[in-house]
């Protein structure tokens, strides 16, 4: 009895153990190289109970003057979110027709098309809009920017995927029978693809709802500019109901883009 | 002959050649999806609206434009004599995002469980998991992220346990799914021969959806090397904290390194997330 | 008469090493129903997609109609695709459209500027395309969506269309692998009969032999980009069809329609 019976493939299994290795040497490594110990949580455990019952607990309501002005930069947020999406969608609608070998006229620029988007999608949006805010000052206009940048890159490769994968046979008919490019896109493309970019897109504004309210923590303006305004004035019981609304918020709008995505793929 | 009637005629299965002279031929289809151009539209209006409402100074933006210009080309001069700071703020980073996938996956697997409609068949204890994480979802890492600086104060445990509490909450829900995907008949199958719960679940259903665990892990430490990223932005330390910091200092050359370091990282993840994804499927 | 197709020399390399078609000519005239067989790899997709340039040819040159369509680009060379229907294994149709906007898509390649783009097509286009529709019976599904046919008239759409643009020369690429047997004997009946009416050549890629040789008039051989055949069908015999697909005949029957080995396997 030296040898253990396998009970599944070898190559398979010796991929699981491969993965089982790496996360464990990983968690090592890195557990090392933060200084980080669970056990200090468990340690921090009774200051952690005390700041959730005393300084969070219960929710409280801000002055009543203030109200409108937290649900208007709720409106801010939405408003954000929805037009920089929009905008974005645009845009990468028209890029993303040069960026995939099959459509584009240009087959040879497709992939330097892609790169650039690879490159714009891989910087995460609050960078973009940190580098923005240095230069442009802060505000709600550069946050709308920061968020475009992403949500394009994003879209431009979702389409691309979306146009290869419905488009490509449909595309090489019209082709054979002589159609112009525009004639491609709008005949062949659009009509075939457009319910996964809507699809696409809707996936694009809830992200986007989060990425505003993070964007605005830092100075793009709405609901987290007036969280982070709170939790630095260490008023952690209003703060809980804003992160009460954000969550309402984000909830609601996943809901209602779920439902949207049913009706539009019928 | 109206449009109309045309139409109707057309429904009613008229021969062609006989509506020769008639105003014009439709070639739509008959039922289409009504519900795209009403979609299209409104999310236009929407969004303009929104642009009005947000009253951007496009103006002072478009006049600020070669500023733009001027700070790319600061950072493109890349400055290497931070070097070390950088990438140890870089390792602090991508070690903080890869820890706090591992705990979340080991919490998000058990959550799974509890959350799994077919683990327990405990309808109560999976409404309740559900919802919970679903708040926990909704609310962006960043914030989570404050919260816990606050409890627990500067350093990495902030960082690691405030990108738990998001990612934790997303693999509850794919994981729960995936779980779910599994059929009724399997496990019936498997309760036919008096396995218990937990036997089923560590045995059959585990495994079965291990390729999608994976998967879901890949595409989530994507998600949090950029939060992870960005957090330095407000307030923990990392590759954020060196590009925020150098950005308002003036230090573009550092900026432009750290830039670069967050993109390549970003940039080989994906890669290799992709690869994975094809060898498993 | 003058030669609607000519291939001269024709080569293609792909980037990948493969060399698909090896300095390949031969003549094409009017009412021609040519078949062009061999096995997989053989480079027979390549020559078809050759003839109007959807693949770029590395060496040689195409004829088509006197001119040179392997050196055309732009506004000649949609004028000259226009004049060749193709269809296709997949029907390639676009799933979304109605079946009359799928027909009229071979409209597309005579109109210009902003009415091809928003699909304004004359009366007379949509008249032709529903007399077209009727005569390949699928009056009734003019206005379904295209996805909801089945496969055979999915196929008839797409010869609607090829007709639709009024072609010179139809390319048929494997028009009838994915259809069943019964679907494919209608499909290969409807193209001739329509090539026939219309005098419009027909080069057709096809995997069944006995298709083949019940169809044409004329079949080409491939074998690794090689013309190994050109002739008449009874030219076709057993030592040259083992040359084509390297085996004997009796190994390519398994499965085909109507043949007798197959019904004494049955029997047995």
């Amino acid at each position: 009895m030296t040898k253990r019976i396998p009970l599944i493939a070898h190559n398979l299994k010796r991929l699981y153990t491969g993965f089982l290795i790496a996360a464990v040497l990983l968690f090592f490594v890195c557990s090392y190289l933060t200084n980080f110990n669970i056990m200090t949580l468990f340690a921090n455990g009774d200051a952690f109970w005390e700041f959730i019952t005393e300084d969070f607990l219960p929710p409280a309501l801000p002055k009543s003057s203030r109200i409108p002005g937290i649900l208007s930069s709720v409106l801010v947020t939405l408003a954000l979110a929805v037009s920089a999406t929009t905008v974005a969608a645009v845009l990468a609608f028209f890029v993303s027709l040069f960026g995939s070998e099959k459509v584009s006229p240009f087959p040879k620029a497709a992939k330097f098309v892609r790169g650039f988007a690879t490159f714009l999608r891989n910087i995460p949006a609050l960078v973009w809009a940190f580098i923005l805010f240095s230069s442009l000052g802060i505000g709600t206009g550069v946050g709308f920017v920061a968020l475009c940048i992403t949500s394009f890159a994003f879209m431009v490769r979702a389409f691309v995927e979306t146009m290869e994968d419905v488009s490509q046979d449909c595309v090489e008919s019209l082709q054979a029978v002589g159609a112009t490019f525009p004639q491609r896109v709008a005949q062949a493309i659009l009509p075939s693809c457009l319910s996964g970019f809507l699809s696409w897109f809707l996936y694009c504004v809830e992200l986007n709802i989060r990425a505003s309210t993070i964007v605005g923590m830092v100075g793009g303006g709405g609901v987290g500019l007036t969280l982070f305004s709170y939790i630095k004035g260490f008023q952690y019981d209003i703060a809980l109901s804003i992160i009460l609304l954000i969550a309402v918020m984000v909830i609601v709008v996943d809901r209602i883009t779920s439902k949207l995505r049913k009706e539009l793929l019928k | 002959m109206t449009l109309n009637s045309n139409e109707a005629a057309i429904r009613l299965g008229w021969r062609p050649a006989k509506i020769k002279r008639a105003a014009r031929i439709p070639v739509k289809c008959r039922q289409r999806n009504r519900f795209i151009p009403i979609f299209l539209i409104t999310v236009a209006i929407l969004s303009v609206l929104s642009l009005f409402y947000l009253e951007i100074d496009w103006a002072k933006m478009a006049s600020r434009l070669p500023d733009v210009g001027i700070v790319f080309w600061d950072l493109a001069h890349l400055d290497f004599s931070n070097m070390d700071l950088v990438s140890s703020s870089l390792i602090e980073t991508v070690s903080i995002a890869v820890l706090s996938l591992l705990y979340s996956l080991v919490l998000g697997i058990v959550f799974g469980m509890l959350a799994a409609r077919n683990v327990f068949r405990v309808p109560v204890l999976s409404v309740i998991t559900q919802s919970f994480f679903t708040f926990l979802r909704a609310v962006p890492t960043p914030v989570w992220v404050l919260l816990m600086l606050v409890c627990l104060g500067m350093g990495p445990e902030a960082g690691v346990a405030g990108l738990c509490v998001h990612t934790t909450a997303f693999f509850t829900k794919s994981f729960a799914q995936s779980f779910e995907s599994i059929p009724d008949e399997t496990i019936e199958a498997l309760e036919a021969t008096g396995a218990n719960r937990l036997s089923i679940f560590i045995n059959a259903i585990l495994p079965a959806a291990l390729p999608q665990i994976v998967a879901w892990a890949g595409m989530r430490l994507e998600t949090n090397f950029s939060e992870c990223a960005i957090l330095g932005m407000v307030g923990t330390g990392g590759i954020g904290y060196v590009i925020s910091n150098s950005l308002q200092g003036y230090d573009y050359g550092t900026a432009g390194v750290a830039i670069l370091l967050v993109f390549l990282v970003a940039y080989c993840i994906e890669r290799v997330f992709v690869r994975i994804k094809k060898k498993f499927s | 008469m003058e030669p609607i197709l000519k291939f001269d020399r024709v080569s293609k390399h792909y980037p990948n090493g493969v060399h698909a078609l090896k300095e390949i000519s031969f003549e094409l005239t009017e009412g021609e129903f040519v078949s062009v067989i061999g096995p997989s790899g053989s480079g027979k997709s390549t020559l078809l997609r050759a003839v109007n340039r959807l693949i770029p040819i590395s060496g040689g040159t195409v004829w088509l109609d006197g001119q040179p369509v392997s050196r055309q680009r732009g506004k000649k060379l949609r004028e000259q695709r226009r004049k060749v229907g193709m269809i296709f294994q997949n029907y390639n149709l676009v799933y979304s459209l109605s079946v009359v906007q799928n027909v009229l898509h071979g409209r597309l390649g005579y109109m210009g500027g902003i009415k091809g783009i928003f699909g304004l097509y004359s009366e007379a286009d949509k008249r032709d395309a529903l007399d077209l529709l009727k005569e390949l019976g699928l009056e009734e599904f003019s206005y379904n969506r295209a996805a909801d046919l089945s496969g055979g008239q999915k196929q008839r759409v797409g010869i609607a269309r090829a007709v639709m643009q009024n072609p010179k020369l139809l390319l048929c690429d494997e028009p009838i692998a994915s259809l069943d047997p019964s679907s494919a004997k209608t499909i290969m009946g409807l193209l001739h009969d329509m090539a026939q009416k219309r005098n419009i050549a027909c080069i057709v890629n096809l995997h069944q032999l006995d298709v083949a040789l019940t169809y044409s008039t004329r079949i080409i051989g491939l074998s690794q980009g090689e013309i190994v055949f050109d002739g008449p069908p009874a030219q076709l015999d057993d030592a040259m069809i083992e040359k084509i697909y390297g085996t004997a005949r009796e190994n390519l029957m398994i499965g085909g329609t109507a043949n007798d080995e197959k019904d004494t396997a049955d029997c047995a």
